[in-house]
């Protein structure tokens, strides 16, 4: 069976359309509503909440935890304040990425690392003779979260503290110990709420009831989807493959082809893959990873051409297709869709030098009419959307 | 500075430091264990230096017979086939034969010896096979991967001889004579023998190699990594010893896993050395008797069932009820292995010798645990890492260290753990010595 | 009377696959079975009115999928149905069981250690590139390395350079799957017991090692072959039970032309000279034909059929040499009802699955403590289907059958084999069992219990091998079943083997039979 998370009984009751989705083995609402286009827009509009708790959390405590961390991500742990989360992915040895997420310092030596796949394993290894202890707190730790302008309004009213951008601190909702960070994944304002298992139903329901107010509203994963992909966010398994999970060497990635290479500390004397990666940026990367944008006028023309509207992805689609440059191909996008919000068809693609360059002039495949075309694209700046409130 | 830090004084790391010398380059050993008072295994002529003895009782092995008596095999293939001659007329027919077979083959491996193993797919080692011939080259391919029994069974049908042999094929290994690739050690435990001889001699020359070396007595506590070079040792005391480059004659897991600070080395290397198995499994005995033996040696392994049986008992980490047993006497000194006595595992050893050998005087029991302490063998194994086919040759210890460098630059690995090592006195660290000045 | 180009001895799955192969290349071949009806080990039967059994070999582990492409066999009948899971039932009321969904068997494997989830699909992706690293040599005859044979020499070269191009740790990985045990590399992955124990258990199969023996490791990769061919499991049943395998193959055969003929058991292969002309029933009477395909095991084959004066000396000491020792017996129950497990007592998904009596690798290695001086081992190893659940129509309505393979049954087991002892061993295998579903004796109707003797005499493998010989390292690839004649000629010219005591060997494969019938077609496979 799968498992459920700790917000299903809540959840369940408000899936209409009945359409769910796996997530690290547990069952999440697609869309709660019979479409998500209302849920997508409560991300940009009001507040979204999402039930994140299939998320994999790991507890590191003890002396060497910073120093644990600081070995396994290649950003700075060691610097990190007290109440600083740190958005990461992490290598092996060869400098490919294994995953990504968040390491959050709660103490001095206390850590919780969030991340895609599970990592016990490789965090016990790795820690072997160092003075710690990791916990698999990923079932017993439940987290929402909170994304859009009016996130900010209902947490204050629920009594929290304010908050800068990537800070976590210790808060009560309605006497429930939760900690709030701000952090997300819609590159919207938002927060991500953690609590105890146990804990769960009375948070949903506090924010769920002061939420009212300023149009809250339970959103699913497709319109996270959308989200994600406006703020040029990457998707484990969808935009690359975890380096445990490739196949031949074609598929893995390092950070500096995910243009993460800001995550790189190569100041660092050690990390895992850090030799690697030094290597890399010496030689600099051959791949990046880029946000594109396809010409209204190219769509259209493709359409009109067999005497249709343009046709628009009404969900975001997450499959491999062919970007060109002339006749040859350059590249593949790994997601894509319609931002409602940008009037923009968009795209998140792996690109060789030097088409990677941003305003290169490509072509992107779509299948118009059951014939494969070319439609003109370009390389655009990523985020394709970044609101100045997002870290205010 | 120093050029060289050799970490352990015994053959390997002795057989190192004399190659570093004679090219010119200064080399501190650091002893961290009490000497060994003999040199197991065979000194290849590479390695030998002037005044080396060989010691090698004859007969070389008086297995007890459970009827009373015993078989005696000697240097001299002839006389061993008449000794097999009272046991068995077939066996005795068959002896010659055996020998010149098994000897054959060992010379192949006495050439890949002294080198750097080959590799998996080298041409040069598939065309060197070749060159043994069809049954040369059949008989190799069906040895490595056999049982010793299966071999011994195709040949003989004395329980004594076959006994013995098969004893001698899984010394200090965790695995009985009836399991795969057990054959190809007692081929490995031949090099070097003359043909019909599988016991490894014992030698001097670890004492006469400390002689001429600079030689200090310390416990390393790390190994120094800047910059992903090995830069020194430090010492227990505090103290830092600088050197370009460091062989440790260690045990892998040791100097990369517990010397080396982690994060310089691939966790998943990391993981694999932890799974390098180096299982104790026999204990040493030195026993003071009443007065000397008429013999040098004595052996008990009277049947390849009984050696299965004492291995079957370590399978459960349990001490063998009926060991297989090797005695070895220097007047009336005598040392003794007892197999199979598994690491951390409880159980009479002193009596089950007591009950083969004449009144005793004295005796001092060494166990795996005592004598990972003595001599720093993980978890008492004296190899370092088991010599099972899939720790031997182009995998030996771990298919990414087979070359002896290991992934921080100037540091080495020169110990038993590596191609050729497991009592091949010196090899592993004169093939070492020799890759790593062939890089300057 | 009709002239043959080929006769093969013996209708099991391979000798059938071998002339359906041929007769589609448009030779006209006779298949003769000794028996009344075709398909060796592979036979489903009405042991008992109204349940019917696999009684030999019992699952569908790695048929190779060309042969169910390239010879049509669905049209002749043939659906394999998925095994789904495997359940370990625990000796303190527990389980593990091991679904083929993959978030299902993740949660279930952390249930017992979030270490063993972790490191399973690490393992299954080094696995599978085993695998397919290996996968090549299913279809190839084995050149001999010792050859100076050009044609063989290219072999050998295209082979050196097939490996050479694999990646060297990969190679690596290989070299360890095939000389560690499988308790020792599960060792280096998991740290559950009944997780190591049950995956282990596919590394002891029809051999007489144990799972620390040396050599074991190498059959855990077959688990994973299959997922190389779009099969989503490996493990599978022929629905109607194994005889339908031989069925379909059969009639691929005689659709493309072939004559089968029973009860016609051949007593030796005529020669003249240096060369077989023909085949000499038991009856006396002889057929004639340019090739002899045998389906044989080679014992029989060299030993039995052509005799071995009539070879050479040191091929006759390799055959001789050859290991059989069969170790594995089987028990087949008529049940009035579904076992009813302690550890999961509703009747459920998990009986359409294996049920795998392995809960450590301890239990299996002391089942082979016993198996390794001559005894039955006290507390077996056992691999169970209920068969009637995936198809109902193996029993009566209501009723059940279910398929027990045994290990270890030694064949030369102390004493020898009798009436008293084949008992013996039933109640053994019953009384264990019963442990672990306690409703078991009351449920039973009829039960059949099969030794590896029984395994002889009725199907003639020798020492109820059930692989024809053990897939040992040592027996595998160039050397099965003796160097120099691997791929399927022998020294007697047109002389061929066909059986599963050729490379690939083992299961019902069919690989032996395709790539036989290829050798002899003189295409490349």
């Amino acid at each position: 069976m799968l498992k459920t998370t700790p917000f299903h009984e809540r959840t369940a009751a408000l899936c209409a359309s009945h359409a769910w989705r796996r997530w690290a083995g547990h069952v999440v609402a697609s869309s709660y509503e019979l479409t998500h286009e209302r849920e997508y827009h409560v991300i940009r509009a009001a507040a979204a909440l999402f039930d994140v708790s299939p998320l994999y959390k790991y507890r590191v405590e003890g002396r060497d935890a910073a120093r644990l961390l600081d070995l396994v991500v290649p950003r700075n742990v060691l610097k990190a304040e007290i109440g600083q989360v740190l958005y990461t992915p992490w290598c092996d040895h060869a400098g490919k990425v294994i995953d990504d997420g968040t390491v959050a310092r709660l103490g001095e030596g206390l850590f919780r690392i969030t991340s895609a796949e599970p990592n016990l394993r490789w965090l016990e290894d790795n820690a072997a003779g160092m003075d710690l202890e990791i916990a698999d707190v990923s079932d017993s730790i439940a987290a929402l979260s909170l994304q859009g302008p009016m996130a900010w309004s209902i947490l204050e009213s629920l009594g929290a503290p304010p908050l800068k951008y990537f800070r976590i601190t210790s808060a009560r909702i309605r006497n429930t110990p939760v900690e709030i960070s701000r952090t997300g994944y819609t590159g919207d304002v938002g927060f991500e709420i953690w609590m105890d298992r146990a804990s769960a139903l009375p948070v949903w329901d506090a924010l769920i009831e002061v939420g009212q107010a300023y149009g809250i509203m339970p959103a699913g994963m497709l319109a996270l989807d959308l989200a994600r992909i406006e703020a040029g966010l990457m998707l484990i398994d969808v935009d690359y493959v975890p380096a445990r999970k490739a196949l031949i060497d074609s598929q893995l990635s390092s950070p500096y082809e995910l243009d993460l290479g800001w995550t790189v500390d190569l100041a660092k004397e050690r990390f895992i893959g850090r030799d690697a990666l030094a290597k890399e940026k010496a030689r600099g990367a051959q791949w990046q990873f880029v946000g594109i944008e396809l010409e209204w006028h190219s769509l259209e023309r493709l359409y009109a051409e067999v005497g249709l509207a343009t046709r628009l992805p009404s969900a975001a689609w997450r499959m491999s297709v062919p970007i060109y440059s002339g006749g040859e191909q350059v590249g593949y996008a790994t997601s894509g869709g319609w931002s409602p919000l940008l009037k923009k068809y968009i795209a998140l693609a792996h690109l060789r030098a030097p088409w990677f360059a941003l305003g290169t002039s490509l072509e992107m495949e779509i299948t118009v009419e059951h014939r494969r075309k070319r439609a003109a694209a370009r390389v655009v700046k990523k985020p394709f959307f970044d609101p100045p409130r997002k870290r205010a | 500075m120093t050029d060289a830090i050799v970490i352990g004084a015994e053959a390997d790391g002795l057989a190192a430091a004399h190659q570093i010398m004679r090219a010119g380059r200064s080399v501190v050993v650091v002893q961290e264990h009490a000497p060994q008072a003999h040199t197991e295994g065979w000194v290849p002529r590479a390695i030998a230096m002037p005044g080396v003895v060989m010691d090698l009782p004859d007969p070389w092995l008086r297995a007890v017979l459970p009827a009373g008596g015993v078989l005696e095999l000697w240097q001299d293939v002839r006389r061993s086939a008449e000794a097999i001659r009272r046991l068995s007329v077939q066996d005795a027919g068959k002896w010659p034969e055996f020998c010149e077979r098994m000897a054959k083959l060992a010379r192949l491996l006495e050439d890949l010896y002294l080198a750097p193993p080959p590799s998996l797919v080298d041409l040069r080692f598939a065309f060197k096979i070749r060159r043994l011939g069809r049954m040369g080259m059949e008989d190799l391919m069906r040895l490595l991967p056999m049982p010793a029994a299966e071999l011994l069974d195709d040949w003989f049908e004395s329980d004594a001889l076959k006994g013995a042999l098969g004893a001698l094929a899984v010394r200090d290994l965790q695995q009985g004579p009836r399991s795969a690739g057990t054959a190809f050690r007692l081929l490995h435990f031949h090099v070097g023998n003359p043909a019909g001889v599988f016991r490894p001699p014992v030698s001097n020359y670890g004492a006469l190699a400390r002689s001429g070396v600079n030689v200090r007595q310390a416990q390393v506590q790390r190994i120094n990594v800047r910059a992903g070079q090995a830069t020194g040792v430090m010492l227990a005391s505090g103290e830092e010893m600088r050197a370009r480059f460091i062989l440790s004659a260690a045990d892998p897991r040791r100097t990369l896993v517990d010397l080396v600070e982690p994060g310089w080395l691939d966790p998943d290397l990391v993981r694999a050395l932890r799974h390098v198995r180096a299982r104790g499994v026999a204990a040493r005995l030195d026993v003071e008797l009443e007065r000397a033996p008429e013999w040098k040696t004595l052996t008990l392994a009277p049947s390849l069932d009984y050696v299965e049986r004492a291995y079957d008992d370590a399978k459960y980490a349990r001490v063998s009820t009926h060991p297989c047993l090797d005695a070895i006497a220097d007047g009336p000194r005598v040392h003794v292995r007892f197999q199979y006595a598994p690491y951390g595992a409880q159980g009479d050893v002193a009596g089950a010798v007591a009950k083969l050998l004449p009144p005793i005087k004295k005796v001092a029991v060494q166990s795996p645990l005592e004598l990972e302490q003595s001599y720093g063998w993980p978890e008492g194994q004296p190899h370092h890492a088991e010599l099972s086919l899939d720790q031997a040759l182009w995998t030996r210890p771990r298919p990414e260290l087979s070359g002896y460098r290991s992934p921080i630059k100037g540091l080495w690995l020169c110990g038993p753990a590596m191609h050729p090592g497991a009592g091949v006195a010196g090899a592993s660290g004169y093939n070492c010595a020799r890759a790593l000045l062939r890089t300057l | 009377m009709k002239a043959y180009d080929a006769i093969i001895v013996g209708g099991g799955h391979n000798g059938l696959a071998c002339a359906a192969y041929l007769a589609r290349a448009g030779r006209k071949v006779l298949v003769l079975e000794r028996r009344e009806r075709v398909g060796g080990a592979a036979l489903s039967e009405e042991v008992f009115p109204g349940f019917r059994f696999s009684v030999f070999s019992y699952v569908v582990s790695l048929l190779r999928p060309e042969i169910i492409r390239e010879l049509e066999l669905p049209r002749h009948g043939l659906q394999i149905l998925p095994l789904e899971s495997t359940l370990t039932p625990l000796a303190n009321g527990d389980h593990l069981a091991q679904w083929s969904d993959h978030d299902q068997n993740c949660r279930e494997l952390a249930r017992h250690s979030p270490r063993d989830a972790e490191a399973y699909d690490e393992f299954g992706l080094l696995l599978h590139r085993m695998a397919r690293a290996v996968k090549p040599l299913l279809s190839t005859a084995p050149p001999d390395p010792a050859s100076l044979d050009p044609r063989e020499l290219l072999d050998l070269l295209r082979l050196g350079r097939y490996f050479r191009r694999l990646p060297e740790k990969d190679l690596h990985a290989l070299w360890k799957l095939l000389t560690m045990s499988a308790a020792d590399y599960l060792d280096e992955w998991f740290e559950s017991e009944a997780l190591k124990g049950t995956k282990s258990a596919s590394g002891i199969i029809g051999t007489l090692l144990g799972p620390r023996s040396p050599g074991t490791a190498y059959v855990l990769l077959h688990h994973y072959m299959g997922e190389l061919d779009g099969v989503f499991r490996a493990w599978g049943f022929a629905k109607g039970g194994n005889g339908s395998v031989s069925a379909a193959i059969a009639a691929a055969a005689q659709a493309h032309g072939a004559d089968i003929r029973t009860q016609a058991p051949v007593a030796k292969i005529a020669l003249r000279g240096d060369r077989a002309v023909g085949v000499v029933l038991e009856n006396g009477e002889e057929l004639r034909a340019a090739t002899i395909v045998s389906g044989a095991d080679p014992r029989r084959t060299f030993l039995g059929l052509v005799g071995e004066a009539y070879l050479p000396g040191d091929f006759v000491a390799a055959i001789q040499r050859y290991k059989f020792r069969g170790s594995s017996g089987k028990v087949n129950l008529a049940l009035s009802e579904l076992p009813r497990f302690s550890c999961m007592p509703e009747p459920g998904r998990h009986l359409r699955g294996a049920i795998s009596i392995s809960p450590s690798v301890d239990y299996l290695e002391r089942a082979y403590d016993d198996a390794k001086y001559g005894e039955i081992s006290r507390r077996p190893y056992m691999d169970i289907v209920i068969p009637s659940v995936l198809d109902p129509s193996m029993a009566p309505p209501g009723k059940h059958v279910m398929s027990i393979f045994v290990q270890y049954a030694p064949y030369h087991v102390n004493g020898g084999w009798s009436d008293a002892k084949r008992e013996q061993f039933g109640d053994t295998v019953i009384d264990t069992l019963a442990e672990y579903a306690p409703n078991l004796k009351s449920a039973i109707l009829h039960r059949q219990v099969i030794t590896p003797a029984d395994i002889e005499r009725i199907v003639g493998l020798a020492e109820g091998n059930i692989f024809q010989g053990e897939l040992t390292l040592q027996q595998m690839f160039f050397l099965r079943p003796a160097p120099a004649w691997s791929r399927y000629r022998t020294p007697i010219h047109g002389l061929y083997q066909c059986g599963s005591g050729t490379h690939p060997g083992g299961g019902v494969m069919g690989a032996s039979g395709r790539n036989a019938a290829m050798a002899i077609l003189g295409a490349r496979a």
